[in-house]
């Protein structure tokens, strides 16, 4: 029987840059295949060739035994191949059914109406052959992520999609729907679909798919079935070399107080309080860690830290003054620098350069501002610099932030704050969509920066990472410390029940933040966090060891 | 990275720009053509070769003189191509035209810098307003202070301008200040403040001001030495070299504050990303108010120009400069240096409506309707590149966000929309940048 799907010999060349290489591929039909690699290592090119969004430069796309040539993903929908992009293009004020049938819908009145009836029985009852549980009538704004997702695969499927490409489905998703969506993949294979999935994570690939395939720098490095391989051999196949999977922390003694946080409160931007009395001491060449299913008032937390929201009540002293009323300006020229959580939205200026992001806070202070201008070449300079420490990918400063891949920019952006020469780093999912590489050496940074002595607070939902890095590790749960546990000792069980706010019976693990003043709401949080969060907690566990 | 002229963009945008007067003088073209078969005249104006029709108006004559006429007939009339040898740069036509361009320097300005700020200011048109009226009653009531001359002159030119700044300024504040801490919405508050500036100016002129027997509402003229000489152009174009010099130095200091200094990189953040700014240091209030005061007091500058050069006084009937510079502004692409070019062209079309007026029989309103066409043809780039892109102009491969773009619209059409998937960290545009910039 012919594979699904065969890329025979696919080169695609770009001016200056080969993406794919002579890549061989085959994909048997009802299987998951995952296509592993570091940020752009070609992964979405190719995938967007079979999808038809480019044409090879050499090489053909045979689908189902029979060579074809896309011109556009008109002719690959109707080859039977559908791709889900990473952020879905659905529109948000339409219901479910709305969204699946968009653009093939099914008419009456010789074409002149849209047949409702028609359209949303045909929703439904594809949904019920596989097992969806969505909504028709739901809008889709008022639909949680995960089901925006299976709308997306709904929509593929609707329009006849044999194969379906999916770039990478993870990244948006809570631990919870990740679960949900390789019940998905199953119910799909079962009834003879092939899926194919970008992914930079080992773990992902490990556990969802049947076969994987690396790519590195555009070449075919191997296909493996998933059985047969582990995590640590993966990870070599991706970078090249060997890769450190644990991040070697040694003991440290802290310095002085960098950071003390007392009973703060801080509202979101509904007015509901997020942080419910946090209380915590950071030292210099200290790093604490937070962990926490997302969502528990980590981002409120750090915003407040870092002059971006005001506190409701409570007290942040910084370097020994009180932070009260001081602007975000002032937090940036006291020394903080922060990796925030949403890189589109604050990290970077998307329509800017790397060089003008690269003065992103700093367009004030010298070298960059002297005599009322911006010196453009020591902008330059630093933007190359940063590029070039952090492996910022093309490296090219006058690209705009836009162009980048998710990892490329989330590197820029730490490298940026890292080189800010800081007092406090406040770093939130600081590795998020970065490659294993990558993260690797983001870590031995932060490793560094920590020598150096500078305090390091550290949100991170892989709970490797924080539990990796952290001297302490802080655990938050509905805006209160549930528990301050020493990371070396503490297991991955008992970090899972302080993130479903259940207290540890044995306090003694605690005994790591004796030298400060948490107030760590043991018994504040309650003992109801439900089973689904201490569920929710594993797969973040697994995620998180899965990932780096 | 900060250099325009070599920016692909900008040579594109240029591109663009000639193609659609290109285009609108074609279309115009046949509406001339047409109304010229509809109206009735007793001599064919113009002949069409081979079907010997006649037409009442000359499609060719039109154009010729709405540029020619503008610039004041560099070429002979009648005889496009060659060169005219009376011709001088000094002449009333292209006096009326660069007088036109002069004022929509700083309208355009005005909005532009507005803009860039990502703050839409309709207001430009009321900062005018007021900023007439300042420099005029300052100027009344300086004049006498001083000994009549040349050099008195200069100080009250001065001090007039800066009088419009400050007004126009103080008026643009307004809007900026209610934004920023009364969340009120800047579309809103400068169409209604144009209201405000517009009727209280003129009962105040109309109650105080008003100069004695004069039959129309207006304050007194000010003296001729306290104007914008006119220097080698004739009095009556209303055009003076200083004023269009001191327009073209605010645009290069526009283009620099923009461009070059913290304050024009908050003020484009700001613009562009309003989180980014903020989580940059930018103090988003202070820029508002601080960009909306800039606007207003250019737009100012803009009034105390029509009364320095144009006018000679305040006067009820002022023209729609900060409407167009609306316009002046969008062509311009909110930048400063594109402002020079769309401003003359306005004042070309200005100037050669004028001409056309005069020389032929097209009706005015005709003259209106290419007007119209030319500005809506260079206001539309979108369409040309999509032309572009049909015609196989356009680069392939990962050149830029564009050309990735163009891969999502082909996609976006399939998915029924693509809106998120353009809006920048769409994978649909990253991923397809992803696969073909950054897979060095």
């Amino acid at each position: 029987m012919n594979p699904a799907v065969h890329l025979d010999g696919i080169t695609k060349r770009f001016p200056g840059v080969v993406a794919n290489d002579d890549v061989d591929l085959a994909i048997e039909r009802g299987s998951v295949h995952a296509l592993l690699g570091e940020n752009g290592a070609g992964k979405t090119t190719l995938m967007n060739v079979l999808y038809g969004l480019y044409r090879p430069t050499e090489g053909t796309v045979v689908v189902d035994g029979e060579p074809r040539s896309f011109a556009s993903p008109r002719d690959a929908i109707d080859a039977g191949i559908g791709m889900i992009h990473q952020h879905f293009m659905l529109v948000d004020p339409m219901t479910v059914w709305e969204n699946v049938v968009l653009g093939n819908e099914p008419r009456t009145w010789g074409g002149l109406r849209v047949d409702e009836e028609a359209a949303r029985e045909a929703v439904v009852e594809l949904s019920e052959r596989y097992g969806f549980d969505v909504d028709p009538d739901a809008t889709i704004a008022d639909v949680s992520v995960g089901e925006q997702q299976r709308v997306e695969i709904l929509k593929a499927l609707y329009r006849g999609a044999e194969v379906l490409i999916m770039d990478e489905p993870t990244a948006v998703l809570t631990p919870q729907e990740v679960e949900e969506l390789y019940g998905v993949f199953e119910e799909l294979t079962d009834q003879g679909k092939t899926i194919i999935f970008i992914s930079h994570k080992l773990g992902e690939a490990l556990s969802a798919a049947d076969e994987i395939t690396v790519l590195r720098n555009g070449v075919n490095v191997g296909t493996v079935a998933s059985g047969d391989v582990t995590r640590e051999e993966l990870a070599e196949m991706m970078v090249g070399r060997e890769v450190l999977m644990e991040p070697a922390t040694t003991p440290q003694e802290p310095g002085d107080r960098v950071l003390g946080v007392t009973d703060l409160r801080v509202e979101d931007d509904r007015g509901v309080e997020a942080v419910s009395g946090i209380s915590f001491e950071l030292r210099a060449g200290e790093v604490l860690g937070i962990a926490g299913v997302d969502g528990n008032g980590q981002s409120q937390l750090v915003e407040a830290i870092t002059g971006m929201r005001k506190p409701t009540s409570g007290s942040i002293e910084y370097l020994g003054e009180s932070m009260a009323g001081a602007t975000r300006r002032e937090h940036i020229d006291r020394g903080m620098a922060f990796v925030p959580e949403d890189r589109h939205e604050k990290g970077l200026v998307m329509s800017y350069d790397l060089v003008q992001n690269g003065i992103l806070g700093s367009q004030h202070d010298p070298p960059f501002a002297s005599g009322g201008r911006i010196d453009w070449n020591a902008s330059t300079e630093h933007a190359e610099s940063v590029i070039e420490a952090y492996d910022v990918r093309p490296p090219n400063p006058d690209a705009d932030a836009e162009s980048f891949s998710g990892g490329n920019q989330q590197k820029f952006i730490v490298g940026r704050e890292f080189e800010r020469n800081p007092d406090l780093v406040v770093a939130t999912h600081p590795t998020r969509g970065v490659d294993i590489g990558s993260t690797e050496f983001l870590h031995e940074r932060l490793l560094e920066l920590r020598a150096e002595g500078k305090a390091i607070l550290l949100v991170s939902s892989k709970l490797d990472e924080v539990q990796g890095l952290s001297d302490r590790l802080a655990v938050i749960h509905e805006g209160e410390f549930s528990g301050v546990v020493d990371p070396a000792t503490v297991t991955e069980e008992e970090i899972g029940l302080l993130m479903a706010g259940e207290t540890l019976a044995d306090e003694t693990v605690s005994g790591a933040a004796i030298h400060d003043s948490v107030d760590d709401g043991l018994g504040g949080g309650g003992a109801d966090g439900g089973d689904g969060g201490a569920g929710s907690d594993r797969e973040t566990a697994a995620d998180g060891g899965v990932d780096a | 990275m900060i250099e325009p002229f070599v920016d692909r963009s900008v040579a594109e945008r240029i591109l663009i720009s000639i193609a659609a007067i290109l285009l609108s003088i074609a279309v115009g073209f046949a509406i001339v053509l047409v109304s010229g078969r509809i109206a009735e005249c007793s001599t064919a104006a113009w002949t069409m070769p081979v079907t010997g029709l006649g037409f009442c108006y000359d499609p060719f004559e039109v154009y010729v003189v709405l540029f020619n006429g503008a610039l004041g007939y560099p070429f002979a009339v009648g005889e496009p191509g060659i060169f005219n040898p009376s011709w001088t740069p000094f002449n009333l036509s292209l006096g009326l035209t660069l007088s036109e361009t002069t004022l929509l320097i700083f309208t355009g300005l005005s909005v532009a810098v507005a803009f860039r700020a990502g703050l839409f200011n309709i207001g430009t048109q009321g900062q005018l307003v007021v900023g007439a009226l300042a420099t005029a009653l300052t100027v009344l009531a300086l004049a006498p202070l001083l000994p009549a001359g040349p050099i008195s002159g200069v100080v009250i030119v001065a001090v007039g301008t800066l009088a419009g700044a400050v007004g126009g300024g103080l008026w643009g504040a307004i809007p900026g200040a209610l934004k920023a801490y009364a969340d009120a919405n800047e579309v809103i508050t400068t169409i209604m403040l144009n209201f405000v500036a517009a009727n209280v100016a003129y009962v105040l002129v109309l109650e105080v001001f008003r100069a004695e027997g004069s039959s129309v509402v207006a304050t007194r003229y000010v003296p001729e030495y306290a104007q914008f000489s006119p220097w080698l152009f004739p009095d009556s174009s209303d055009f003076a070299l200083l004023a269009l010099l001191v327009g073209v130095g605010a645009i290069g200091g526009l283009y620099y504050l923009v461009e070059h200094t913290p304050f024009g990189y908050d003020l484009r953040t700001s613009g562009v990303q309003a989180a980014a700014a903020e989580y940059g240091g930018v103090n988003a209030k202070l820029t508002t108010v601080r960009a909306m005061t800039l606007s207003g007091a250019l737009g100012g500058v803009g009034g105390a120009v029509w009364v320095l050069m144009s006018e000679g006084r305040w006067i009820e009937s002022v023209p729609d400069l900060g409407f167009d510079g609306i316009t002046v502004s969008i062509l311009a692409g909110n930048n400063p240096l594109g402002v020079l070019p769309a401003a003359f062209l306005f004042g070309i079309l200005k100037g050669g409506a004028l001409e056309i007026g005069f020389r032929t029989d097209v009706p005015t309103e005709l003259v209106g309707v290419l007007r119209g066409l030319i500005i809506l043809f260079v206001a539309m780039p979108e369409f040309f590149r999509m032309a572009g892109r049909y015609a196989g102009l356009g680069s392939d491969g990962p050149g830029g966000p564009g050309t990735t773009g163009n891969d999502d619209g082909s996609e976006g059409a399939d998915d029924g929309t693509d809106t998120k998937g353009t809006a920048g960290d769409g994978t649909g545009s990253a991923a397809a940048v992803d696969g073909g910039e950054l897979d060095a």
